[in-house]
């Protein structure tokens, strides 16, 4: 059996673990830049405030329904998912770490084996309980004998709160197929709406229960092959998927983001894929990498003073490194006559970026016999770069390169503190009325 | 389920093994001090039980100042813990979060400030209350 433990809105339970105000009123929370909104409470969800609609269109409507707006806090979110993933760790008794398969920032399933079939549901429950006593974020959890299924059993919690408190069980072949009968095709785990359409539309397919009971042979070739075999397997109890290795290396690394305000002027562009460069060549430090390609990309929206087109364009520039490096400064000298090759004047710029291909392990870097000292002297700048950043944070040693003023940097208005990760942000208690 | 004991699995706050402490390696003295090399005091492991579930935070005021916890103060805070009566705590009360001591007897339930310029709460059955965590220590800064 598994178990996957889903946290609720995320990114607002979070902000609600400090703001005991909010318990019970409407948030959302904003992507990157205050662009859209990415995550929402129930209360807001009521308001009829839709998912990744942006901001400057439900301003109003958010403002009226008395809805706290937040810019995305990736500090405080990347912090209390750890806790998360540690608390059920430790419930687990997770120790040689192949019990807990951590799915995303905010879901993670539990291998659940170890547990006599008749607790399963009380644990379950305690697994809720506790990851909210421990850390105040709020989740929900399904239980089912295949990973699909606990999907299932989790989407069906989240969706009667007052029947399930937020944990459901399917563990007899009658809970089961009550489960499959009452979820449709397009809210299956792993069926995108295409196959949901086409599903429905050709085939009379509307129910999970109809889809578990589709012949294996039918859906190799009407359900895109191998993997339209393991999600009937999956829906009938199986378990296909192997628990992928968490440790597992990327094999291409992109920094992009969106500018705060548009771009038309080469300098600030250098700068911004300077300081995207910086970012790429730390996290592939931090994998014991080099890459030996770069990418250069930027996003265009037609020129100063003319109307957004309906497409956004973009261009792209690619190099091939002479050597595997994830030296930042010499990454940095070939991303430079890229963009400046990229740039045309007049030009709207929305959005650059770097991706960083053809990753290779850094010690099959070929080692060149008369750069041997160099080499090894490049190794240890970048790790004291590193160690600085790491212990000080907030970027204290930088390249020039990636400018001194930033204007183009995102916005974030609204952004809490980041109470769990900076000594001077954390939580003042004690400034409210009745002290 | 309640009131499970997890020490054995969870190890404080150590990600380090024992063959990652570096010994001492001076000449003639190695040998005799390296039976005795231990990795010295680490704060964190001192100080926090339980890492997830432990949260820093800074105090406003002199609410609880009688309890040695003064403006300016960082506590600890440990939500795994339970409230017990006499503990000092954390509380969240009509959506505002306090620093107080947790008294709770047969019948009631109160909030003890520890300072002369505040009264006690008693907290209504029917009241927005909430134990957010028990504050383990306080680093004061002299």
């Amino acid at each position: 059996m598994y178990a996957i433990v889903d946290c609720n809105s995320f990114y607002c339970s979070c902000e609600r673990v400090f703001r005991p105000d909010l318990k019970e009123r409407g948030i959302v929370v904003l992507s990157n830049n205050d662009g859209c909104v990415i995550s929402r409470t129930e209360e807001a969800k009521k308001a009829g405030i839709g998912m990744a609609v942006p901001y400057y269109q439900c301003r109003e409507q958010l403002e009226k329904a008395g809805i706290t707006v937040f810019s995305s806090n990736y500090y405080l979110y990347g912090d209390m998912s750890r806790r998360v993933m540690d608390t059920l760790r430790v419930i687990a008794n997770d120790s040689n770490e192949d019990r807990v398969e951590v799915y995303s920032v905010d879901e993670a399933f539990i291998e659940l084996s170890h547990i006599p079939p008749e607790n399963l549901n009380d644990y379950a429950i305690h697994l809720k309980n506790t990851v909210e006593q421990w850390t105040g974020v709020r989740v929900s959890v399904g239980v089912g004998p295949s990973r699909v299924l606990s999907k299932m059993a989790n989407r069906l919690a989240k969706k009667r709160p007052g029947i399930t408190n937020g944990v459901l069980v399917l563990q007899s072949d009658q809970q089961i197929r009550e489960a499959l009968e009452e979820t449709e095709v397009s809210d299956i785990w792993g069926i995108g709406y295409r196959y949901a359409v086409k599903l429905r539309d050709e085939f009379g397919i509307r129910s999970a229960w109809q889809l578990k009971h589709i012949p294996l042979e039918w859906a190799r070739k009407n359900l895109g092959g191998v993997v339209g075999v393991r999600l009937i397997k999956e829906l009938c109890g199986e378990t296909m998927r192997e628990k992928k290795d968490p440790l597992e290396k990327k094999k291409m690394i992109a920094t992009t983001r969106m500018f705060g305000a548009p771009v038309y002027t080469l300098e600030p562009l250098r700068e911004a894929i300077a300081t995207y460069t910086a970012r790429a060549a730390e996290k592939l430090r931090r994998q014991y990498s080099a890459a030996s390609s770069l990418d250069v990309f930027v996003v265009t929206n037609g020129s100063k003073g003319k109307p957004y087109q309906y497409q956004p364009g973009t261009d792209h520039r690619y190099f091939n490194l002479p050597r595997p490096s994830s030296v930042t400064h010499e990454l940095i000298a070939h991303a430079m006559p890229l963009v400046t090759s990229l740039y045309r004047e007049g030009v709207k710029y929305l959005k650059a970026g770097v991706i960083l291909g053809g990753i290779v392990p850094d010690n099959s870097v070929q080692a060149d016999l008369f750069s041997a000292e160099q080499q090894k002297n490049k190794t240890a700048l970048m790790d004291v770069m590193d160690n600085l950043n790491f212990s000080m944070r907030g970027d204290v040693i930088r390249y020039g390169a990636t400018g001194t003023t930033r204007h183009w940097t995102m916005r974030q208005d609204k952004r809490s503190p980041r109470y769990t990760t900076r000594w001077e942000e954390l939580f003042e208690v004690g400034k409210g009325k009745v002290d | 389920m309640n009131g499970e004991i997890y020490s054995a699995s969870f190890t404080g706050t150590k990600h380090f093994k024992q063959q990652q402490v570096k010994t001492a390696d001076a000449t003639g003295f190695g040998a005799a001090a390296d039976d005795y090399s231990e990795r010295g005091i680490d704060l964190n492991e001192q100080l926090i039980r339980n890492k997830p579930a432990t949260f820093f935070m800074r105090v406003a005021g002199d609410s609880m100042q009688g309890a040695g916890i003064f403006s300016g103060d960082i506590v600890i805070v440990d939500r795994s813990m339970r409230a017990e009566s006499g503990k000092v705590i954390m509380a969240t009360l009509n959506g505002e979060m306090l620093i107080r001591r947790f008294e709770e007897t047969f019948n009631k339930v109160r909030l003890l400030p520890e300072t002369k310029n505040l009264s006690p709460i008693d907290i209504d059955p029917y009241a927005d209350f909430s134990v957010w965590g028990v504050v383990t220590y306080v680093i004061h800064s002299l």
